[in-house]
């Protein structure tokens, strides 16, 4: 226990945090803005492994696979917007988890068709299949590319929802719906763009992580309540939420699992019951 | 509110007489199929009370079933203990958790709900997985069903079984319709069309919607004990969330908010499962379009929709559930 296992302990969990982010900000800016819960989320993120493969295997590069699956996974989001998604905005969340729900079980069977129920597994990039020399520690470089792709995310979210115009409807959209509609903002259009952009990152969750967890038809549920626990704890609808939320998940799971394994698994939702009592709207609410 | 209406009572009769003459003419394998159903029916009714009078959607009834399930085998097969007082600790075990994930998510509403108590279910789900004394993933066996031989039943026998079920059924819905008609239960419809509204009157609401969850966690409890002595063993899939999904599919394709929609549901879908899994592997998806369909036509379900026309028909300008089914459309959310 010296602390090159600390280090690598350390990237281990940023690379986990860094997945969770990729699928929350989207989760949590669709709910900031459209008060939408899409449990098919993580179906998305599923849809985006396999196209992903598919995309790999066809065109024998991953990085086709790496820019095409997460436009493919929008496309479908965008169709799941206008046959779906639109008309249940309105609908309360019991309506909205019981369609997203549905969807589960569509895409389910879609990915088993379509790929059949063995996992498969996508080579990474060949540039980034060796190791790096990191702080100390010898680490893999794709899971580095990872880490960076999370990091770099994140900072462009930042600076465009604080810094630019579009940025500024959002925020403004999440905050007062009606009033931004007042001030002459296109909500409904910026409500699709919103949500595409978070089938987006989902899509590219997903080919991101088929390299490491190679892809399964149950990979989408697995990941779903761990998404779900880091936009709770972070507060529904906030970017920095989703960066704290997943943070700390991703550390708490990661360093759990090695420091108290028996009690690891419960920590968890431990962790969202206190946040429950304590701050029901979550460490970090989106204001509106 | 609830009412017991006559089309309740004969829609709820008549299922039960299906059910039960196809468990008595059926083979093995139909007798099978109505236990299925009525653990899953009276899940969905324990379901339907916190969801469809309460508004609390929740997602970890499948763990309640679970926990009473876990404790009344751990009772009985690990600690050795008679099977009717283990069976009661199982109860009072799904009560206490039920009660307890009511008390903590009291203050949440909609999404946050739903959410705290999906978190809660899989923290359940994940202690039992984990529990090498409890067997994780393998599950436990080991179980054993009640000795009913002083009053001459053979419960081993599959179709005394089943009919004992289906009496079971029958007191959980009965015993949760004299709830929902009593007091308790209009205050709890009262809390769930307007929350302030109960409070400038004095209710406490979110100490009353924790004992209507501790309430349901009884029903739920009661699944539990079917379940385990169903099959003499039971595994933490029991309480995994996807459990607690499809009985609120089994609701919202019945109908929420009238508990006779839940058995109906119950049927519906697990014959329909059965029915198309033995045609194509890929169940999920029609089960998955069946739901995106039920709740884009409005949301009332088979039974749900049947009284509706029902009321339509015979009594245009008095309807008593007329309220309450527009409440249901707007899902319950009063964040």
């Amino acid at each position: 226990m010296d602390l090159s296992f600390w280090i690598l302990q350390f990237l281990n969990a940023m690379q986990y945090s860094m997945l969770l982010f990729l699928l929350s900000i989207g989760l949590t800016v669709i709910f900031g803005l459209l008060h939408f819960v899409n449990l098919a989320h993580a179906s998305l993120y599923m849809m985006g492994a396999y196209i992903g493969i598919s995309v790999a295997a066809m065109t024998g590069s991953f990085w086709a696979a790496f820019f095409l699956a997460p436009v493919i996974v929008t496309l479908i989001g965008a169709v799941l917007y206008f046959t779906l998604i639109d008309r249940m905005r309105t609908a309360g969340p019991m309506n909205q988890v019981l369609v997203t729900f549905g969807l589960i079980f569509v895409f389910l069977d879609l990915v088993r068709i379509g790929w059949g129920d063995i996992a498969l597994g996508l080579d990474g990039p060949q540039s980034l299949s060796g190791t790096t020399h990191f702080l100390g520690v010898d680490y893999p470089s794709y899971r580095l590319f990872i880490i960076a792709l999370g990091l770099g995310v994140m900072a462009v979210m930042w600076v465009v929802l604080a810094r630019t115009q579009i940025g500024a409807m959002i925020r403004a959209s999440v905050e007062n719906t009606n009033m931004a509609a007042a001030l002459g903002i296109n909500v409904s259009r910026l409500f699709f763009l919103v949500f595409c952009f978070g089938c987006a990152l989902a899509g590219l969750a997903g080919v991101a992580a088929a390299p490491i967890l190679s892809a399964t038809t149950t990979m989408g549920i697995t990941i779903l309540i761990p998404t779900l626990v880091v936009v709770v704890i972070g507060g529904l609808g906030s970017l920095e939420g989703a960066i704290a939320g997943s943070v700390i998940i991703g550390f708490m799971e990661t360093f759990g699992a090695v420091i108290i394994p028996s009690f690891s698994a419960v920590l968890t939702y431990a962790l969202l019951a206190a946040v429950l009592i304590w701050r029901p709207q979550g460490l970090i609410p989106a204001r509106g | 509110m609830f009412y017991q209406t006559k089309l309740r009572s004969i829609t709820l009769i008549a299922a039960l007489i299906f059910l039960a003459c196809y468990a008595s003419f059926g083979s093995y394998f139909a007798r099978e199929i109505v236990a299925e159903i009525i653990i899953l029916a009276i899940l969905a009714i324990s379901l339907d009370l916190c969801a469809g009078f309460g508004g609390m959607v929740s997602l970890c009834h499948g763990a309640i079933m679970g926990v009473a399930a876990y404790a009344f085998a751990i009772m009985s097969a690990k600690l050795g203990w008679p099977l009717f007082p283990s069976a009661l600790i199982g109860l009072l075990a799904a009560v206490v958790f039920s009660g307890l994930v009511g008390w903590v998510t009291a203050r949440t509403n909609g999404i946050f709900f739903i959410m705290a108590t999906l978190a809660f279910g899989q923290m359940a789900y994940t202690f039992f997985f984990k529990s090498r004394w409890l067997g994780g993933d393998d599950g436990m066996g080991g179980i054993s069903r009640f000795d009913l031989s002083a009053i001459g039943l053979e419960t081993n026998d599959s179709l005394v079984f089943t009919y004992l079920g289906l009496v079971t059924l029958l007191g959980a819905y009965g015993l949760t319709a004299m709830v929902m008609r009593s007091g308790f239960g209009r205050t709890l419809s009262g809390i769930h069309v307007n929350e302030d509204r109960m409070k400038a009157l004095g209710v406490n609401t979110a100490a009353h919607r924790a004992k209507a969850m501790a309430f349901s966690g009884l029903i739920a409890g009661l699944a539990g004990l079917i379940a385990a002595q169903h099959t003499l063993y039971i595994s933490p899939e029991l309480l995994i969330w996807t459990t607690s999904g499809e009985a609120l599919i089994v609701v919202i394709l019945g109908g929420l908010g009238t508990l006779v929609g839940p058995v109906i549901g119950a049927i519906l879908l697990v014959l329909m499962k059965h029915e198309i899994s033995s045609y194509t592997d890929y169940w999920h998806a029609f089960i998955g379009l069946v739901l995106i369909f039920t709740v884009l036509a409005g949301g009332r379900g088979v039974f749900g929709q049947m009284e509706y026309w029902f009321n339509h028909m015979t009594k245009p300008r008095h309807d008593p559930d007329h309220h309450q089914t527009t409440s249901q459309l707007r899902g319950g959310d009063h964040a």
